[in-house]
């Protein structure tokens, strides 16, 4: 942790958020709102949180954006003045100071930034994860075992989450008449990108398959480096929405269409769930992979690590398709076809 | 003196900058949700209050002189480590009966030196809480959008006072046939109050 940048963006950060709220250009709002989360995850990454700063880069930086732009580009690009009295705003000034008093009084209490000793730290969970966790799993990387492992529930719903998302956004906003009609239209095959720009079109030709090789990657390699499952979904989900930014979106969904994408992320819970069963059907508790050296080579620890990459395959699968299925419903305003 | 009580001031102020621009960022964030008029900036504010809350966490779990919670095996671990880890590979090498019998012993030896003691790494698990949220936190998103364009869709507009309005004239329009004025005039002064 270096003091002077930590500063220096935080300072950027509160000053990037006031832009971003405060521009009339709603397409300039999300551009700065862009440049806040890359910010942050600059200062996630300097405090030594490095699978949070990766998921931000990706998330925030990356797929929010696009989806912001994609729902300002349905509706409206500027957002006029307030012509409603302020008393909201003043109610709100007044619970803002209310609240910020409380918050600030109680830093005060707060241990020191970066103390090894405070209680957050000290905690034994904590302790036994750092100290026990590589013993246990033989899994360098003390958050993916941590994720897949000790608190596998939690992520296991976690996913669950993002995929009813997914439906919920096509509860909300799919247009089903529109959908069938798309159907027929794609039986004509159209020339791939043949609206699109030269040099964008040879672009992403070159980078999508690249990102998706590096998807894999991270979700291979997650026990090892930065990364796992949700990073690499998240990656993986933005190689097809640059596809579709580039090429149309018919022909990201010729390679993977709506449908296919429910029946991966369903696929993705299943995989994640029915491991945790399989452990229960060899006797164990949901989700003790422990169990599972009976049938995966290599002693309890290896079976422990074998089972994460599974699990967090899973989770890539669910995180992947439902990201591509939000991108695709907000792009054309949940007929699938046109788009940005 | 002066200078000494000064560093410590600056040392304790240092010490709470990241608590303190959580915080602040919380209340803009809140500050757009409840007194933006505009659907995507409420959402924009959503997004920055819940940056906030992660900046906390992550910033709780932090360690000055830290390295990132991922184990250096086979760099700099201890001799003994090291042993361990070459008897359990002679081990695998010999077959697998002999290994199962040595992969105790291996653990054991790794145990009893502590090898992670020296090394100090930052807290994993406000990690792992907070990775998690990022994605759950960019479906929420997806999901607020989806609703805002089907306010535009039914209402023409995603600003929340001409919202309020359309949904009281189209209110308006329906009970107009049947009822007197003064009705109407109530039901469009009423709800943006509501």
């Amino acid at each position: 942790m270096i003091w002077q940048l930590d500063l220096i963006l935080l300072i950027f950060l509160v000053i990037t958020a006031l832009i971003s709220l405060r521009v009339r250009d709603l397409l300039g709002a999300s551009m700065v709102f862009g440049i806040y989360s890359f910010l942050i995850c600059l200062l996630w990454a300097g405090m030594g949180a490095v699978d949070v700063a990766f998921t931000e880069a990706a998330v925030g930086a990356g797929v929010s954006t696009v989806i912001l732009v994609a729902t300002v580009y349905h509706t409206r690009r500027v957002t006029g003045g307030h012509k409603r009295a302020s008393g909201m705003k003043l109610l709100s000034l007044l619970l803002m100071l209310v609240l910020g008093g409380v918050l600030l009084h109680a830093s005060g209490d707060f241990p020191a930034l970066g103390d090894p000793t405070s209680p957050a730290n000290n905690h034994p969970v904590a302790q036994y994860y750092i100290e026990g966790s590589y013993q246990d799993t033989k899994v360098p990387n003390l958050v993916t075992s941590v994720l897949a492992d000790y608190r596998g529930y939690d992520t296991l719903f976690e996913t669950v989450v993002v995929f009813v998302a997914g439906i919920g956004i096509l509860a909300v906003i799919g247009v089903p008449t529109a959908r069938m009609r798309r159907e027929e239209v794609c039986g004509d095959t159209a020339q791939f990108g043949e609206d699109s720009d030269l040099i964008i079109l040879q672009t992403c030709r070159l980078v999508v398959p690249v990102l998706q090789l590096f998807a894999l990657y991270v979700i291979a390699h997650g026990h090892h480096s930065p990364g796992g499952g949700f990073q690499g979904g998240v990656l993986f989900g933005a190689s097809y929405i640059l596809l579709a930014l580039s090429g149309g979106l018919r022909e990201a969904l010729r390679r993977l269409s709506e449908s296919m994408s429910f029946r991966l992320a369903a696929c993705g819970i299943v995989i994640y769930a029915g491991f945790g069963l399989l452990c229960m059907a060899l006797g164990s508790s949901f989700l003790d992979y422990a169990i599972l050296d009976s049938i995966l080579p290599g002693g309890v620890a290896k079976a422990r690590s074998h089972s994460m990459l599974i699990v967090e395959a899973g989770v890539g699968f669910t995180v992947t398709t439902i990201l591509f299925v939000i991108y695709a419903n907000l792009a054309t305003r949940g007929k699938l076809e046109g788009g940005l | 003196m002066e200078l000494l009580t000064l560093t410590a001031q600056f040392e304790w102020i240092l010490g709470k900058s990241n608590y303190w621009a959580s915080t602040v960022l919380l209340l803009i964030g809140l500050h757009a949700m409840i007194s933006k008029n505009n659907l995507i900036k409420k959402l924009i504010g959503m997004s920055i209050f819940q940056t906030g809350i992660i900046l906390f966490y992550v910033s709780a779990g932090a360690k000055h002189g830290a390295q990132i919670p991922i184990v250096h095996y086979g760099h700099d671990s201890h001799e003994s480590h090291d042993k361990a880890a070459h008897a359990a590979e002679h081990a695998a090498d010999a077959g697998q009966q002999v290994a199962e019998a040595a992969a105790p012993a291996a653990n054991h030896a790794a145990d009893a030196t502590h090898t992670l003691g020296e090394t100090l790494y930052a807290n994993p698990l406000p990690h792992v809480l907070m990775l998690t949220a990022i994605v759950v936190g960019v479906a929420t998103l997806g999901l607020a959008l989806a609703m805002v364009q089907k306010v535009y869709a039914a209402y023409g507009s995603i600003e929340e006072d001409e919202v309020l309005d359309a949904i009281a004239d189209s209110t308006a329009d329906s009970t107009a046939d049947n009822t007197v004025d003064s009705t109407v005039d109530r039901t469009v002064k009423g709800t943006p109050e509501a």
